[in-house]
């Protein structure tokens, strides 16, 4: 996969875990578990230093999705595109793109064949 | 969630009884590349960036040497559970900063809501807040032995 597709799934991750530690619900489970979550502006700091390593237009890309979607990369799971369930193209599976993150033609988001 | 269904998480192929480092970064690097060898995940690159960056959160050594290294990542394909057990310990920086023993490695798709490990995790630090458990748990040695610390049936 090209470096600047790793980067951004990276970036993704990155965010589930920020969000996930700013919710309130979420993170009050966590303490009521006994984890400490002190280490939220140094996760910030690594989003910061991650996304000025993606090229500004596929990051913008990302961003504008992220905004929108709970998730702008999704994985494809049997044939379909995991946020709005469309049957994907059969080219989409074609050895020519196993390196590409693809896009869904009906939603816009970024896809993934893992 | 019933304790038959925690130990129906577990695999034979995901657990590690000999976990050999002795590093944070190591010992989730052995961890992530046993699940590579195991076939469950593809990418060990993208689950161990996570895990590290889910450990500068907080450490996820809770204490009384275990720890619950967890997170999201599109690069898992279903919820993924491994159990490690380190005789000699690990400096896995603890909240009690002593060595870390016994691990339950956590790995849910991103696609899934934090919910789907949050009870999960619950449940496993429950069982390990009871000391003869955690006794036993620091003495395992084989699957069957831990699926019935865990409360489901080995046989």
């Amino acid at each position: 996969m090209r470096e600047e597709f790793r980067l951004l799934i990276a970036l993704q991750d990155l965010d589930i875990m920020i969000r996930e530690a700013k919710e309130q619900s979420t993170s009050d489970q966590y303490r009521d578990m006994g984890f400490k979550l002190t280490g939220l502006e140094e996760l910030l700091g690594a989003r910061s230093k991650l996304s000025g390593k993606i090229p500004p237009a596929l990051r913008n890309r990302y961003e504008k999705l992220a905004a929108h979607y709970k998730l702008a990369i999704l994985p494809v799971t049997g044939n379909k595109c995991l946020g709005c369930f469309v049957k994907l193209p059969t080219s989409f599976f074609s050895s020519a793109y196993s390196s590409e993150l693809l896009t869904c033609e009906n939603c816009g988001r970024l896809l993934y064949i893992p | 969630m019933k304790s038959n269904a925690i130990a129906a998480l577990f695999h034979e192929r995901f657990c590690i009884f000999n976990l050999r480092s002795r590093k944070k970064v190591s010992a989730l690097q052995e961890m992530v590349r046993h699940l590579k060898t195991q076939g469950r995940i593809t990418d060990e690159q993208f689950i161990l960036e996570m895990l590290k960056n889910r450990e500068s959160l907080g450490s996820t050594g809770l204490g009384n040497g275990v720890a619950f290294p967890h997170g999201r990542s599109i690069a898992i394909k279903e919820l993924t559970v491994l159990f490690a057990r380190a005789s000699a310990g690990v400096d896995f920086e603890a909240l009690d900063e002593e060595p870390t023993y016994i691990f339950f490695l956590i790995l849910a798709p991103s696609e899934k809501g934090a919910e789907i490990y949050l009870a999960l995790l619950s449940e496993l630090i429950s069982l390990v807040q009871q000391p003869a458990k955690l006794e036993q748990l620091r003495a395992v040695k084989d699957f069957p032995s831990l699926i019935e610390i865990l409360g489901g049936n080995s046989a």
